[in-house]
């Protein structure tokens, strides 16, 4: 009898196990081994253009003290910071647009085509950009005809930040939806109702109640932006260089992987201490 | 001639040290059919669900002829449950969802579907056995829901609150029908409910529980006639309770004091009596008498008619007594007729002692 | 109602907020629509005016042995891909829905972690990795790390699937004789079925559309979008545009049907 109890136990657990074990399995080998890998590369040497396992902090006393390393860091979490303020400013007003403006059926349609840019290839769409602000492109063109003079866009900083903007402005437009769609309409009918004026129910109110998910938003944007190659290679033109540029030079060409393991290193730490931050303000005044 | 059939002994149950069942044991015979009752929350549903192995027991044994099932698992139990919700499974017709018992003790597809078709069409809903359970309307699923339980042929049927999800005049029809069942199958029910009303109307025994443990268990009419305790009259909720205290005690009559005056009945065998002690006198409100004027008997107390509620073919008299207690008399209509009252009159209300008892505080 | 016609300034606020979102989407579209035109353009210099229509840059596409290789290669990884993530992506969802045990909130966040790490950093990672173990450069190896970013996708998708299984089902089921895996075949699944199709959708749009992993550790064995990442490093190619517009359609039926499907099981569910 007992031995029936014992057995119907063994088999729910087998259950559970069985069930639980490929995504762990999985992710534990594919997934956290090959970053705990990265962690334990950056004490790795190099010699003769030959990895070897060592335990040494040359590698990360050579990047922390370089100052490519240093005005890459600067530049990209600087570029980073500025481009999901602007992707988050711009997105805004369309955001608050579709979420409190527009009649369901509008909404529904433009949230459907704000996901077609995840599905359409991001290097196609920087190689879009490229054409646009080619010298002679479109962009000039019209200025052109306008009587002004061109602009240079590519292999600026500016450059990067239109990449950037492209990578980010359809993502932030969502999250901002969701978030605004979370608002309690009745707390904004009673601002009105209060006469609190439209553009002053939305600072006093919405963007208030809607905080989290704002926030969390620019966050997104931010590390999207931070770990982008694709547009700082491309439109800008690696001029300056970013952290992703530096880590892709290491490995594709210097075959320095130690190396851009302290580049991957610092670029995660940098990320985890930007969200550790945003969602403390994120959640921390809300108790209040 | 009755032969167990279930067993709770001693059966506790508690999540995370809070407990919910405490120290339940019933003994239910074959072809019976036993409503659990009480408020929602005394444990009657977690005691089911312990039957059907869906909860496993802390503490005690449930057995099903006479073989401890308490950790077995539900798939190896043979007490299908029909559910409060229904549950059915909503991607499959209502003829998959009958088979579906049946497919797991391994009927091949022909046979099953046959066995599926005959629990429809008696329960009367054969012609929906292609159509997907959303497409059915509440009484129907509950059709569906019995026909699926049913299908494997078991011989002991649980059933969840079978009649809270219908509508009020479905309600009455579908308990009238589950009778019907349990009468031609012979087949033992347990069936879960809150409203007394249904357990009565059902009900071979009632198991009356509140706070997870096991208050009264008895036949619906001895129950009504003699609550054990001050919970289940107030529950049941058609009685008067009176809050009294003891002046004298005899080999057959109690004289108590209360708020209305000295009230008698006959002295209890089943609890000791003190003098002095303070006690609740339960008189069922269809045994009190309301008349113009007194006849000198016992137990008559004068008030006048605060209000008069009718509930289809009787009505309640709420007496308001000169010592600030409210009584309340079940009159039927024919009552009414014969001795009209209107609400400000001036009247007796009186009991024959031998229809009061007493329960503990 | 009075109140809501507004005053000249409401209106003005208005209008200028739909500019504002006619300027946003046209910054969003312009490339897409840029991309799909321009790959019908019959000169090689994408400018204005169009120099007519053409499908030059189809025919070379196809024609070009590396490029069809790659399409080969992203379509076998997809196709890999989509099973895989998905039957992982639903045993986790599956995990979080069912069980309650210590460490629950590690084992979620080891599910659904990957994709917020910069993929640039997964590249390093998983190619000095796989090239330890020998995976680098593999097919096997491309499939490895898609799975890792698409599987926490079909987990999300079908755990809101889940999130709808009423809470009785499962145990009607057991109550009726179905064992766990029983359960799990026969009610658990059916009932997901239009979340992980959908799933097995959009997992196979995310991995034929990945480039950066897949630019680090394909090796010779280039997926598509490393071949456009390798094209958009020479000079300028139409080309680019053709196989933009051959992915995004391929992605876009893809997600379409994924929704066509998700739609349709709500609806059904009435």
């Amino acid at each position: 009898m007992s031995k029936t109890h014992a057995s119907y136990r063994a088999d729910k657990r087998r259950f559970a196990v069985l069930i639980g074990a490929p995504s762990l399995i999985w992710q534990l080998v594919f997934f956290l081994l090959p970053l705990l890998f990265l962690v334990m590369m950056t004490f790795w040497s190099v010699r003769n253009f030959r990895l070897q396992p060592d335990f040494t902090l040359a590698n990360w006393k050579m990047i922390l003290n370089a100052g490519f390393f240093q005005s890459a860091y600067l530049y990209t979490f600087a570029i980073s910071i500025f481009a999901a303020a602007v992707a988050a400013v711009a997105a805004f007003p369309v955001a608050y647009l579709i979420s409190f403006r527009l009649a369901p059926a509008a909404q529904r349609m433009l949230i459907g085509l704000l996901v077609i840019p995840f599905f359409t290839s991001l290097p196609v769409r920087v190689y879009s950009m490229q054409i646009f602000f080619s010298p002679s492109g479109l962009i000039n063109s019209v200025l052109a005809g306008l009587g002004l003079s061109p602009v240079t866009v590519l292999n600026t900083p500016v450059g990067a930040l239109v990449g950037y903007l492209t990578l980010t402005i359809p993502l932030v437009i969502l999250l901002q939806i969701f978030a605004l769609n979370g608002v309690d309409r009745q707390l904004v009918e009673a601002a009105y109702n209060l006469r609190c004026g439209k553009f002053k129910t939305v600072i006093s109110i919405i963007i208030p109640s809607a905080r989290v998910g704002l926030v969390v938003s620019f966050a997104l944007a931010f590390v999207f932006a931070f770990g982008d190659y694709i547009s700082p290679q491309f439109l800008g033109g690696s001029n300056p260089p970013t952290l992703s540029i530096l880590m892709a030079d290491q490995v594709k060409s210097g075959n320095h992987w130690p190396r851009a393991s302290v580049v991957a290193m610092t670029m995660i730490f940098t990320l985890m201490a930007m969200m550790g931050i945003l969602l403390k303000f994120a959640y921390g005044r809300s108790a209040k | 001639m009755s032969v167990t059939i279930l067993e709770l002994d001693g059966v506790s149950k508690s999540f995370d040290k809070q407990s919910a069942v405490s120290d339940v044991s019933i003994s239910v015979q074959k072809g019976e059919f036993i409503a659990l009752m009480g408020p929602s929350g005394c444990g009657k549903t977690t005691t089911l669900r312990m039957i059907a192995g869906l909860e496993a027991p802390t503490e005690g044994q449930i057995r099903i002829w006479g073989r401890d099932v308490s950790q077995d698992a539900p798939w190896r139990r043979d007490t299908p449950l029909v559910w409060q919700s229904y549950a059915l499974f909503p991607f499959m017709s209502v003829r998959r969802n009958v088979e579906f018992g049946l497919k797991q003790r391994g009927m091949i597809a022909k046979d099953r579907a046959e066995k599926a078709d005959e629990w429809l069409a008696r329960m009367g809903i054969a012609a929906f056995a292609e159509r997907m359970p959303h497409q059915l309307s509440g009484g129907q699923r509950q059709r569906v829901a019995l026909a699926r339980a049913l299908a494997t042929e078991p011989e002991l049927l649980l059933l969840d609150e079978p009649l809270s999800a219908l509508d009020p005049h479905l309600k009455v029809s579908m308990q009238t029908e589950l009778v019907r069942l349990h009468r031609e199958l012979g087949i033992t029910f347990v069936c879960v409910t809150h409203s007394h009303s249904e357990a009565f109307a059902m009900a071979d025994r009632v198991v009356i529980m509140d706070k997870g443990t096991v208050q009264q268990v008895g036949a619906p009419q001895q129950i009504h006639r003699r609550a054990d305790n001050r919970f289940v009259a107030e529950f049941l909720g058609a009685s008067n309770i009176l809050e009294v205290e003891v002046e004298s005690v005899d080999a057959s009559v109690v004289t108590a004091v209360s708020a209305i005056g000295r009230l008698s009945t006959p002295t209890p065998t089943n609890m000791p009596v003190q003098v002095g002690g303070a006690l609740s006198m339960v008189v069922a409100m269809d045994r009190v008498e309301i008349t113009k004027s007194p006849s000198g008997a016992v137990n008559q107390v004068s008030g006048r008619i605060a209000m008069l509620e009718v509930m289809g073919a009787s009505i309640t008299a709420i007496v308001e007594t000169e010592g600030g207690v409210t009584l309340r008399s079940q009159l039927s209509s024919r009552d009414m007729e014969s001795n009209p009252l209107t609400v400000g009159d001036t009247v007796v209300a009186s009991w024959d002692p031998a229809s009061a008892y007493f329960v503990a505080h | 109602m009075s109140r809501r016609t507004g005053s000249m300034g409401d209106i003005l606020a208005l209008l200028s907020l739909r500019g504002w979102a006619i300027v946003v989407f046209a910054f969003i579209f312009a490339p897409i629509v840029s991309m799909a035109a321009f790959s019908f353009n019959a000169d090689r210099f994408p400018s204005l005016p169009w120099a007519g229509f053409s499908l030059t840059w189809y025919e070379q596409v196809f024609a070009d042995p590396m490029i069809r290789r790659g399409l080969v290669n992203s379509l076998v990884v997809a196709l890999a891909v989509a099973p895989l993530s998905t039957a992982i992506g639903f045993l986790a969802a599956y995990v979080d829905y069912r069980f309650q045990f210590f460490g629950k909130r590690l084992y979620m966040a080891l599910a659904s972690l990957p994709p917020t790490v910069p993929v640039v950093i997964m590249g390093v990672a998983m190619l000095t990795f796989q090239g330890r173990i020998g995976l680098s450069g593999t097919l096997f190896g491309i499939i490895a790390a898609h799975v890792v970013i698409s599987a926490p996708f079909a987990m999300v998708l079908i755990r809101m699937r889940l999130a709808d299984l009423g809470t009785d089902i499962e145990a009607a089921a057991w109550n009726l004789g179905a064992g766990p895996w029983a359960t799990l075949r026969e009610v658990v699944i059916p009932f997901c079925a239009p979340a992980i199709l959908a799933s097995i959708f959009i997992t196979a749009a995310v991995s034929f559309d990945e480039f950066m992993i897949a630019w680090f550790i394909s090796g010779q064995n280039e997926t598509l979008p490393v071949r456009v990442l390798a094209l958009l490093q020479g000079q300028v190619s139409p080309r680019i545009n053709a196989i933009g517009t051959l992915v995004f359609t391929t992605s876009m039926l893809l997600v379409i049907l994924a929704q066509a499907l998700t739609f349709r099981s709500k609806a059904g569910r009435r």
